[in-house]
């Protein structure tokens, strides 16, 4: 009994003992990463990952893809960059880590983190209309061929009042002075598939469709701009939908049209102070030229 | 009676057919598998250079010429398994030991089912928690990463110490007492010697896990892609770069991540194999 005991004792503070050790190890680290914000600290820069629709846009509209003297194109975000591969991963990245910065959809941003003014404009659905945001983008969808039946029906849908009322609540509508909906309203099955971005627009659109024509059957896959092009080519989806313009070889087979704007909205950490940054400072930000936030603080 | 032994023997017949088509079923998927990687994944290997490949500290697929180097993950998925194994062997091997030899039975009836459900947590929960727990403190890091890959692996490496602890004989125990060892000197000198090539394979098994593993590490190593400079840094292994950008890939791309998956494949494969050469050399 006694031996059983002590045995157990001795077992127990075996255990508590790695416990221990790993607790402060964890424990001193975590003074390097969070805490209050603090100017002379690195930024920590988050991005999409390559091929994103939502990073290839970025990347083009802040000239951080430059073209090689060759003819060719370098993508210059830092090599230092954490890389988050869905727009939740990012936006949990930039709310949990006080020194970070990150970019995501104008539709997708909410209270968690902070937008940024860029060039002294504050991204808002408004200021994308009008072209003072510098940072936007227009939404697709595409069809291989022209569309027919209720393919066509849906689409047109989307491009009038109706739909750009919808696509106006999350991200931004082409149009105010769109005709309204006057399909014949086919019954049938169609599948969409594409954007992570583009998909919860779709949902909304999906379901003020079917309240018009309840005889409609719309699936929606969400995967990414490049699989929905592909399926839409190879005849997996109806509908492909992408957050970036279509490639060439893409346009070869399928007829896009434009559904939607959006911008993109640099983020930070809540706690950080800074409020504005210039498109240049953005720039040199990502391509970690600029390493310290009190570099860009005023 | 001549009746009832010929439908034994068709039934016995028809049940071994049963058993060989379940026993190819694995046979044949491993070998699907096989094909299906080296024939997509191989070509490509000859075309950016197998050198290149391997060894290349670069990887930009959206750049224009395209650059693939796949070292900074090869190293990526070393070093967070080194971390991982750091981490899980020590605290795994001996939580077997004190299942098998210390617990009392009333704390045991505690512990197993805790560590059973610990196997069971999906790997996209320990995502979660390590972003909202481990990341804070240790930021997106070979460390956060290797932290919590320690503990994904250790119900693996302790539910197969622990029955292989077990499986020595217990007069061994009692023969080191009666030599006059203590109760923890004959654990430690006698029974996990005895028990070494049981407690090998779970940590082999361990670490065939921890490469493998891909959702959780996605979500807390940072999956830069470049050789990481220090264990605060982050890194990206192979199964993350298959994965982040499997949805994007064409062309050229696409097979440079499945041949990504080749060399992936061939890891385990030489894990395998480094296992069973060890374990033939013990028996």
């Amino acid at each position: 009994m006694a031996r059983s005991l002590a045995g157990f004792i001795r077992g127990l503070t075996l255990g508590v003992l790695t416990g221990g050790v790993l607790a402060v190890t964890v424990g001193l680290t975590g003074c390097i990463a969070a805490g209050p914000f603090e100017a002379q600290k690195p930024v920590s820069v988050v991005s999409r990952e390559d091929g994103s629709g939502t990073r290839s846009t970025f990347v083009d509209l802040f000239d951080i893809v430059e073209k090689t003297p060759e003819g060719g194109k370098k993508d210059r975000t830092t090599k230092e960059a954490v890389i988050a591969n869905q727009t939740g991963i990012m936006m949990t990245h930039i709310d949990g880590n006080t020194h970070s910065i990150g970019y995501i959809s104008l539709g997708s941003l909410n209270d968690t983190v902070k937008a940024l003014e860029i060039d002294g404009i504050m991204p808002s659905p408004a200021a994308v209309k009008e072209g003072n945001y510098p940072v936007s983008r227009s939404f697709y969808v595409a069809t291989k061929g022209d569309p027919t039946g209720l393919t066509k029906d849906f689409i047109d849908f989307i491009l009038s009042a109706e739909g750009q009322d919808v696509v106006g609540k999350g991200y931004i509508a082409l149009d105010d002075s769109a005709p309204a909906y006057t399909g014949d309203r086919p019954g049938g099955r169609i599948v969409i598939a594409g954007s992570s971005s583009v998909t919860p627009v779709m949902e909304k659109l999906k379901e003020a469709y079917q309240a018009l024509n309840t005889s409609a059957v719309i699936e929606i896959q969400m995967t990414d701009s490049s699989s929905g092009m592909t399926s839409a080519i190879e005849g997996t989806c109806d509908i492909g939908m992408s957050s970036r313009a279509l490639k060439e070889s893409e346009l070869e087979d399928l007829k896009p049209a434009k559904i939607a704007l959006d911008g993109i909205a640099i983020i930070v950490n809540k706690k950080n102070p800074i409020t504005s940054l210039t498109q240049a400072q953005v720039k040199s930000i990502f391509t970690g030229e600029t390493k310290r936030w009190d570099a860009v603080l005023l | 009676m001549g009746c009832g032994a010929a439908m034994n023997a068709l039934r016995e017949k028809v049940m071994r057919g049963v058993f060989m088509t379940a026993a190819l079923v694995s046979i044949l998927a491993v070998a699907l598998i096989c094909v299906f990687l080296f024939a997509n994944g191989l070509p490509v290997l000859g075309k950016i250079g197998i050198f290149n490949f391997l060894l290349g500290q670069e990887w930009s697929p959206a750049d224009d010429p395209q650059v693939f180097g796949i070292l900074p993950m090869i190293l990526g998925s070393l070093y967070v398994t080194a971390g991982a194994i750091v981490v899980g062997v020590p605290i795994g091997i001996l939580t077997a030991v004190f299942l098998a030899r210390v617990c009392p039975a009333k704390m045991y009836a505690m512990i197993k089912p805790g560590i059973d459900l610990l196997a069971g947590i999906p790997s996209v929960v320990y995502g979660f928690f390590g972003m909202a727990v481990i990341v804070p403190l240790a930021g997106n890091s070979i460390l956060a990463a290797s932290l919590l890959l320690g503990v994904m692996i250790l119900p693996t490496i302790i539910t197969l110490a622990e029955s292989s602890l077990r499986a020595v004989p217990q007069s061994y125990y009692e023969g080191a007492l009666a030599l006059g060892a203590g109760h923890y000197r004959s654990v430690f000198r006698i029974l996990l010697p005895a028990a070494k090539s049981g407690i090998l394979a779970a940590v082999i098994l361990g670490i065939g896990r921890a490469i493998g593993e891909t959702m959780a590490v996605i979500m807390v190593a940072g999956n830069q892609a470049r050789i990481p400079g220090s264990p605060f840094q982050g890194v990206r292994t192979l199964t993350a770069n298959i994965v982040i950008e499997m949805g994007y890939a064409a062309e050229m791309h696409r097979e440079a991540l499945i041949a990504t998956g080749v060399v992936l494949f061939v890891f385990i494969l030489l894990i395998n194999l480094s296992f069973s050469a060890l374990k033939r050399r013990m028996d």
